[in-house]
């Protein structure tokens, strides 16, 4: 657990710095669990920066975000670096957004915060629903502790903790300028089994699954918004000429939709799980991600988001590729 | 074009080819009523001069914008009706094939059903052709030079060819002397001609050639370009001797301090060289080169007092601070003829070929029998006091070749003969000796080959059919086991030496010259050919052809044929000094475009770089397609997530209205 006056003197001193224009964090949120966003662009800004098991929350996704807005006539673009604070998996969405040349990596400065597991809200939600008190949250001796409105109370990890955080193998950065805090233990092993379930099933009963979780899609885009990876100028899921994917909500369309999107995320997703965690219906897309994630790890041993030197999977071509899925 | 679409539609009726198994009169009928359709007609032959005509009259009359010939495949005759839409006016690009041979009539036997999948089709054309663009052709300058690799006979004959019919020629060689595998042989089949007297009047002419540029001892570094510009780096190794003092009197060699110590890769090993070497007498060019895997003072960096080649050669032509030099050039035309390796007969451990000194393999016995060989020609196997004379003698065939546990299912061609050929030289040196040869099958098809295999027969020896499972030894003498499958009888054949037919592989540094050329491999991993019948020595890469035993095994006649072969579709290229490029080519709409560089490493023509361009007072990176490189394979736009890269006359505004076509209701 970082002390977080140690992060807002890191934060105050990296702001201060003249090669960088803006620090990527989080805050409190408005009210009860919520954490947000927050976006430090001078010294006094990084009082109110947290780093806690509520920082769901994978900032990368802004690092590409960023409006590039018309620089008027004779006068220079901003270039100076962006700082971001990233847990283990947001630090992989930054090495594949490098990797991809989504960003560049001399145009962003890593501040990595080793991280225990990132708390589930749904499942606090169901432990203490409708708090509207603002809570904290800390990592103490491998459990969680919550300050709530009735009292502190006190979670083993795997109790609380997000799904994706219980398989986490890099709970640690890949990448950091600085680091903030302590390495944590690695937990997660570099199994699959929390898609055996599913797997074992035949394809009709796992078309009944699907088919049923994605009825319910109500195309509000926000698993695409969210993604890290998902930053094309013009998405081709929203293009009207031609439309690869018309806009009507059905059980067709949002088949498609769902079917581009994680192949468009294969061998790029870094399984940070905020699709999942932003999908108001619930639909389980790190079970559609881990899928090709397993699929990419056992046909072509390949990672992504671990070497930003790395060439993105598709793009790379070994002769003793497997092509046995080549009928 | 923004005039609205007037679409005439082109029923063909191959024969009876598409007419018996679609209904095409229906079909005919079904057109006219297709959206933008002016008109749609049936005819025998679509492809024929009255076809065309039609195609041709109906534009000038009806004022015809898209054409849709429903026939065979594009492939076929996309170039024939492009033409007619020209003759008439029209920018060939608007036109569309429909496939109803191969994607129908020929796989399907239920008529009826067979005519819907053609309407089907057909409406996916009709759909299609009203969004096709027009493009323009674009023609280039070809460099009236050729870049040859691999400098075995296949190298030399396509140097010479080229270079007599007045062009520039690159030779390129890996080892010290060009002549390559021929010039190990002894005699060649079925002729008996000495392979080295042939051989040797061609090398000198391909060195005294004055438009060929001979690169020995020189590795290919990179090739990058297109047909008709291609940019070659070669790396000139340093051969420690000054080329131009040299006159290859061989004083060093013979001074060396390694004199005789060195295994000769010429003699396959059973003899030995220097140091510093020249690889066999009739060398081309005839200049010594330091070996720098085996002197002592590139080893060690210290060769006695000092290296004793330098005090030998009286031109003072030896120098061990040469270094490594790099050649540029263009040219607008590559052949490949980089050759092939023997199978490495130690993968068929049932032999004996890496325990026993009296297992040879089919090359090695070449040098062996060789009267320039190191026994001079003198069949004597052992050493010194154990030197004697073998009088059982037994060949095998196909090791290595037929056989899947090797990985290698193909023929090898050569290895019949060659064993006929080895068998008859032991019975003309060593008529006492008891001559056997174990085979599946005998292949003797080419000119003369039959005659030959008659007259070794004739000559004693004999032919057992029959794959020996294992060779041992037993009281000094190599047994074969064996069954005589004619017989069905098992056999345990005692012998004094062992011929081992080994059989022809792809060269084990192949990947390398893959890489240079992106050419694709056959299942046999040979290269592979544009096409197995009418373009048998062009590639998938245009301007790069395929010569020799790299594209598959053959023997000399045929390697010669091909290597004239692939000389003539490169002076096609340097003759007419033009080439036109493609047309339907990658497109990248750098508005969308993120930069991603997904396209520049997918594409195998290094067609697609990245540049920088300034959106709006950002310098932002977007992919750029080099015109002249695409060969619109459609790899970059497939492998585009926001489909930025388009294929023209591919685009997804065109292919989508098609697939939609297929999928709605006819």
């Amino acid at each position: 657990m970082p002390d977080l006056e140690k992060l807002r003197a890191l934060a105050k001193e990296t702001i201060s710095r003249d090669d960088i224009k803006c620090l990527i964090g989080w805050r409190p949120g408005t009210y009860g669990y919520r954490t947000s966003p927050h976006f430090v662009r001078s010294p006094e800004d990084a009082d109110q920066l947290i780093f806690s098991p509520l920082c769901s929350s994978n900032l990368a996704t802004y690092l590409t975000l960023a409006e590039k807005r018309p620089v008027p006539r004779g006068a220079q673009p901003d270039t100076r670096k962006v700082a971001i604070l990233v847990k283990g998996c947001d630090s992989r969405a930054v090495v594949q957004q490098v990797a991809e040349q989504g960003i560049k990596r001399e145009a962003v400065y890593v501040i990595g915060c080793p991280c225990e597991g990132i708390i589930d809200l749904r499942k606090l939600e169901d432990k203490y629903p409708h708090t509207l008190e603002r809570v904290e949250a800390r990592w103490e001796n491998g459990k969680i502790s919550l300050d709530l409105p009735g009292g502190r109370a006190v979670f083993p990890r795997e109790e609380i903790v997000a799904g994706k955080c219980l398989t986490c193998r890099y709970p640690n950065p890949v990448i950091a300028d600085v680091t903030v805090g302590e390495d944590v233990e690695v937990r997660g092993s570099a199994g699959f089994e929390d898609i055996n379930w599913l797997e074992v099933k035949n394809a009709q009963e796992r078309w009944a699954f699907w088919r049923d979780k994605v009825n319910s899609c109500l195309r509000c885009y926000s698993c695409r918004n969210v993604c890290p990876m998902c930053y094309c100028e013009e998405c081709i899921l929203e293009k009207q000429n031609p439309a690869w994917i018309q806009r009507s909500v059905n059980i067709s369309e949002n088949t498609a939709f769902q079917l581009a999107r994680a192949f468009h995320l294969a061998g790029r997703c870094i399984e940070c799980g905020e699709c999942e965690r932003v999908c108001p219906v619930e639909i389980p897309l790190t079970h559609l991600n881990r899928k090709l994630v397993k699929e990419v790890s056992e046909q072509f041993a390949f990672t992504p988001g671990v070497d930003p030197e790395a060439k993105p999977l598709l793009v790379g071509y070994r002769p003793n590729d497997k092509e046995d899925f080549i009928l | 074009m923004s005039s609205k679409p007037k679409i005439g539609v082109y029923i063909c009726h191959c024969g009876i080819n598409i007419a018996k198994t679609v209904d095409v009169e229906e079909l005919t009928r079904y057109a006219v009523k297709l959206p933008n359709v002016r008109v749609a007609r049936d005819y025998s032959y679509m492809c024929s001069d009255p076809g065309q005509l039609m195609i041709r009259e109906d534009i000038r009359k009806n004022g015809l914008n898209r054409v849709v010939v429903a026939s065979c495949s594009p492939r076929m005759h996309e170039l024939t009706f492009r033409k007619a839409l020209v003759e008439a006016g029209l920018n060939p690009y608007y036109l569309e094939i429909a496939n109803i041979r191969e994607h129908c009539s020929w796989v399907h036997k239920d008529k009826q059903e067979a005519t819907a999948k053609a309407k089907k089709l057909l409406q996916a054309a009709v759909a299609k052709v009203r969004f096709l663009e027009p493009l323009q052709e674009k023609e280039v300058d070809v460099e009236a030079s050729a870049l040859i690799i691999g400098g075995g006979i296949a190298g030399i004959q396509a140097s010479l060819d080229i270079a007599n019919a007045g062009f520039k020629v690159y030779l390129v060689e890996k080892t010290p002397s060009i002549g390559g595998r021929m010039s190990q042989l002894d005699k060649t089949f079925p002729t008996l001609d000495c392979s080295a007297c042939i051989l040797t009047p061609k090398m000198v002419d391909a060195a005294s050639h004055p438009n060929i540029t001979l690169l020995t001892y020189s590795q290919v570094e990179s090739i990058t370009g297109y047909v008709g510009n291609f940019q070659v780096k070669v790396r000139k190794k340093a051969r420690y001797v000054d080329f131009s003092k040299c006159t290859g009197c061989g004083l060093c060699a013979e001074e060396c301090r390694l004199a005789d110590r060195v295994k000769s890769e010429f003699n396959m090993g059973i003899g030995n060289r220097s140091a510093i070497y020249l690889p066999f007498p009739q060398a081309v060019p005839a200049k010594y080169t330091v070996d720098p895997h085996s002197c002592l003072f590139l080893t060690r960096g210290k060769c006695g007092k000092s290296p004793k080649c330098v005090e030998a050669c009286p031109a003072g032509a030896v120098d061990f601070e040469q270094k490594d030099e790099i050649v540029e050039f263009k040219t607008g035309t590559v052949i490949v003829a980089t050759g092939f390796d023997v199978f490495d007969a130690a993968r068929k451990p049932e032999y004996g070929y890496s325990d026993y000194d009296n297992v040879l393999t089919g090359l090695e016995m070449e040098r062996l029998i060789s009267s320039s060989g190191p026994t001079g020609g003198k069949l004597v196997l052992g050493k010194g006091d154990g030197e004697y004379v073998p009088k059982e003698i037994a060949f095998i065939k196909c090791v290595g070749s037929r056989d899947k546990s090797t990985g290698n299912e193909y023929c090898s061609r050569v290895c019949c003969m060659y064993t006929a050929k080895l068998a008859h030289l032991v019975k003309d040196k060593l008529p006492e000796a008891n001559v056997r040869i174990y085979y599946m099958d005998v292949r003797a098809f080419g000119k003369g080959f039959e005659e030959f295999y008659d007259r070794v027969r004739r000559e004693g020896v004999r032919y057992i059919r029959g794959n020996p499972s294992e060779i041992f030894k037993r009281n000094g003498k190599l047994v074969i086991m064996v069954e005589d499958t004619l017989t069905a009888k098992p056999l345990e054949d005692e012998v004094d030496m062992v011929v081992l037919a080994v059989g022809l592989e792809p060269r084990r540094d192949a990947r390398e010259v893959i890489d240079l050329l992106r050419l694709s491999q056959s299942s046999d991993r040979f290269f592979l050919e544009a096409h197995p019948k009418l373009a048998p020595v062009d590639t998938a890469t245009e301007g790069v052809y395929l010569a020799g035993c790299a594209q598959g095994p053959k023997d000399i006649p045929d390697t010669v044929a091909q290597a004239k072969g692939a000389a003539s579709s490169a002076l096609v290229l340097l003759s007419s000094g033009k080439v036109k490029v493609q047309a339907q080519i990658s497109w990248v709409n750098e508005a969308t475009c993120r930069g991603c560089g997904y396209c520049v490493e997918i594409c195998p023509y290094t067609a697609i770089e990245l540049v920088s361009v300034n959106k709006m007072g950002h310098e932002v990176n977007v992919a750029r397609v080099n015109e002249a490189l695409c060969k619109g394979c459609g790899a970059c736009a497939a492998g585009c997530l926001s489909g930025s890269v388009q294929q023209k006359s591919f685009m997804d505004s065109q292919i989508l209205p098609q697939i939609a076509a297929l999928g709605g209701k006819s």
